[in-house]
């Protein structure tokens, strides 16, 4: 199981959350950890030791992009790739960054995140071939 | 000496023989009686017969007695003179006849031959000599009685001892008698009668006349006269100055002809003098002969004497008065009148002064040509009014001119601010779309994704029916749509910047083609018209490419089932500002500057005409509800009007709607 790719959300949407876990985790690719609070994500995150991020920008109490700096910050978590998830930019500015991190927009389908864990987190499968 | 015819009246047969014997005894031959009769009747028939020169009336005769014969002699024939025969009883009777104008008279019994003779011969001479007087003395009475003149004698008191018919009519009397003894003071007005006695002291006194003075009478019953008065002294036959004597004529009508002449001569005078034209008249010569103050003034000279004579060359300088004369000439020669002539001359002072003239030749009898009569008008204030008019004329033409132009300025301005005013309502409209639209995406979008990712997991599911499946097909459809309309709106709040690079237009609009090529679901041609090598334009492609995604998805949904879907491009100079290129974009496009032109046409079912006007205002969509957005072309037009270019939508005349863009190079 260890060869699961490790998916941590973050959005204060805990119906998207939950679904988005549900149906990440029915591949058997991923595992999945939902955060719905902002302010506790970055200690979770320290706990869970995530591949790649999920991160909403607009949230109570605390913005996606605080988050965002927070991990950056984290020594052990600078490496963790963040793909910010928001519902205030069209699909088609996807191909955009945020403040130099990747995004994608809601509603987002399943082939959109799962294309873009694999652009960011290649399988070793595909990595053994060069 | 012609012989003297006697008639011998007398009844006497003795007293008969006796006078004839010795009037015809006569030694010189000249007596004879040539005629006898006894009574006074007969002898006037022979005497109005001219057949004696003197009779011998005896004063007895049987059809007549005494003086009773002389008279009615006499009075038959006056100018025959007669000597009276008397006896010596009836002398009284025969002196008698004498004083009634017989010239003499005998007594029979004392008359012999020669005393007979001498009687015949004196009674003839005296009757001519007195039948002369008597005539002039008629001619002087007619004179007087009948000259309208008014003649009088005056003693030396200046009495009136005789006056003429005329000057008793004057004085109202009856009889001229009823003048003699009065004096002028009886009859004249006081002033008049003492200036004629102090004329008449000083006749007597130097002796000599006064001639044809001229006075001013007044009557004493008021009437007032005018009169020429000749006064000559009056002397008797020894030279002694004994009065005056007098003729005067009544001159009142000519003297008031001579009045009104003067006056009527007074008013022309006066009239051509106030007159404030020019008026002259020269002689055939060009010397003038009359001129009014006008014209003094004119040539500067203070009298007529200064002129009268003289010609316009003692006036003006040689090549002006040249003109003048020539013109006088001209007039003469041709007798025909120059009228209203303008003239420019020069004044004394050498200012340029104009001149409104007209020359009319004068005739005299027979039609002599006689000189030229010139009225002439100083209009040099009418000629400056007029050029100042001229000039205030077209500085007004200029003033409304440029009036017009900052009009036009103004309404260019307006129309301008108008267009502006539009836009900025336009873009707060868009601003309050945009907040909006960005509040509610987020709050949309966030439960759309919750419903997508709900819809993808059941999808994961092994699924028993059919119906399931499609029911979560339609609902993520359904997502999709509910999405694209937050997109959309979210394309409002995007920040207003655009990535400009040089792009090439043809490239950008290959992608948008290949974009929406899934979206042609039916029997489509496209047709590709691209110029190639156009110039490059400056554009963010991005935004661009989704102005040619929405115009290309509009086409082909209009087309429904099919249709011919073409797309153009070219480059071209701008020829005209058209009615597509208004307002605010007109700035940006300059005739003669060079621009590249996309068109997409469609053949399907267009746009309906009343709708055409709102294509682009947002929410406003031809398409059934659940098949387009209403922001569509909205986007496009914002992203077009960022850009500086143009849009323009209308209908084919087939069929089919033209999308045009206009960019500048």
């Amino acid at each position: 199981m260890n060869d699961k790719k490790r998916i941590f959300i973050v959005d204060d949407e805990s119906g998207f959350t939950r679904l988005l876990k549900l149906t990440l985790e029915k591949t058997g690719n991923y595992l999945v950890r939902e955060e719905n609070d902002g302010t506790t994500a970055w200690l979770a995150a320290r706990e869970f030791k995530p591949d790649i991020v999920f991160l909403d920008i607009v949230m109570p109490k605390i913005d996606g992009g605080e988050v965002a700096r927070k991990i950056r910050s984290d020594p052990m978590l600078a490496h963790v790739p963040i793909i910010f998830l928001t519902a205030i930019v069209a699909e088609r500015e996807t191909l955009q960054e945020i403040g130099g991190f990747p995004f994608l927009a809601k509603p987002v389908s399943l082939e959109a995140i799962t294309h873009c864990i694999e652009h960011h987190l290649p399988s070793p499968a595909a990595e053994e071939t060069p | 000496m012609a012989a003297i015819r006697v008639l011998l009246i007398e009844d006497n047969p003795g007293d008969v023989f006796l006078l004839r014997e010795m009037v015809n005894d006569d030694p010189s031959q000249r007596c004879r009686v040539v005629a006898q009769t006894d009574r006074v009747s007969s002898g006037i028939e022979l005497l109005q017969q001219g057949e004696a020169d003197v009779v011998l009336l005896d004063l007895t005769l049987p059809d007549c007695q005494g003086l009773e014969s002389f008279e009615r002699l006499h009075a038959a024939v006056p100018h025959i003179p007669v000597v009276v025969l008397s006896g010596t009883d009836d002398e009284e009777f025969a002196a008698q006849a004498v004083h009634l104008g017989a010239q003499e008279y005998l007594v029979k019994g004392r008359i012999d031959t020669h005393l007979i003779h001498r009687a015949l011969r004196y009674a003839i001479e005296r009757s001519r000599s007195e039948s002369e007087l008597a005539q002039e003395r008629d001619l002087l009475h007619t004179l007087l009685e009948n000259i309208p003149d008014r003649i009088y004698f005056k003693d030396e008191q200046s009495r009136f001892i005789r006056i003429n018919r005329a000057l008793q009519e004057l004085f109202h009397l009856a009889r001229p008698e009823q003048a003699y003894g009065k004096t002028d003071a009886d009859f004249y007005g006081a002033e008049h009668s003492a200036e004629a006695l102090a004329d008449e002291a000083q006749v007597m006194d130097t002796r000599m006349p006064i001639f044809n003075k001229v006075e001013f009478e007044t009557l004493q019953d008021g009437s007032r006269s005018w009169s020429l008065t000749t006064k000559l002294p009056l002397q008797d036959r020894r030279g002694r100055v004994v009065g005056t004597c007098g003729i005067s004529r009544e001159i009142t009508q000519i003297k008031e002809m001579e009045e009104q002449l003067a006056t009527e001569r007074n008013l022309l005078r006066s009239l051509i003098d106030n007159l404030p034209d020019i008026i002259f008249l020269k002689d055939a010569q060009g010397r003038y002969l009359l001129d009014n103050v006008a014209h003094l003034r004119w040539i500067g000279a203070s009298d007529a004497s200064e002129v009268v004579g003289r010609t316009v060359y003692d006036f003006f300088p040689d090549d002006v008065a040249d003109a003048f004369h020539a013109a006088d000439l001209a007039v003469i020669a041709s007798r025909c009148p120059m009228l209203n002539q303008e003239e420019r001359s020069l004044d004394r002072a050498g200012r340029e002064r104009w001149l409104l003239t007209s020359k009319i030749p004068w005739l005299g009898e027979g039609d002599a040509i006689l000189g030229l009569v010139c009225i002439s008008r100083d209009i040099t204030e009418q000629k400056l009014s007029q050029q100042h008019l001229k000039q205030a004329n077209a500085d007004l033409a200029a003033s409304r001119e440029e009036l017009l132009k900052t009009v036009k300025r103004l309404r260019d301005a307006h129309q301008e601010l108008r267009d502006v005013q539009l836009q900025l309502i336009e873009a707060e409209k868009m601003k309050s779309i945009g907040r909006l639209a960005a509040g509610v995406a987020h709050e949309v979008k966030n439960p759309l994704a919750v419903i997508k990712m709900g819809v993808e997991f059941l999808s994961a599911q092994e699924l028993t029916d059919e119906t399931s499946s499609l029911i979560l097909k339609e609902m993520a459809e359904a997502v999709d749509r509910a999405d694209g309309v937050i997109g959309g709106l979210l394309d409002f709040s995007a920040p207003k910047r655009l990535q400009v690079e040089r792009e090439d237009l043809n490239t950008i609009i290959d992608q948008a083609l290949k974009l929406v090529r899934g979206e042609l679901k039916g029997a489509y041609e496209i047709v590709r018209e691209l110029q190639p090598n156009l110039p490059p334009l400056a554009l963010d492609a991005a935004k661009i490419s989704q102005v040619f995604i929405n115009l290309l998805t509009n086409a082909i949904h209009s087309m429904g089932q099919g249709g011919v879907l073409t797309v153009r491009t070219y480059s071209k100079q701008l020829t005209g500002v058209g009615a597509n290129v208004g307002g605010s974009r007109s700035e940006s496009f300059r005739i003669g500057g060079q621009i590249v032109v996309a068109e997409i046409d469609d053949t399907g079912c267009g746009i309906p005409e009343d709708k055409l006007s709102k294509v682009f205002e947002p929410f406003f969509t031809t398409k059934p509800t659940g098949q387009g957005t209403g922001l569509g072309l909205s986007v496009v037009r914002t992203i077009v009007d960022l850009h500086g270019a143009t849009i323009d939508l209308r209908n084919l005349p087939e069929c089919g709607t033209r999308a045009c863009l206009m960019f500048q190079v």
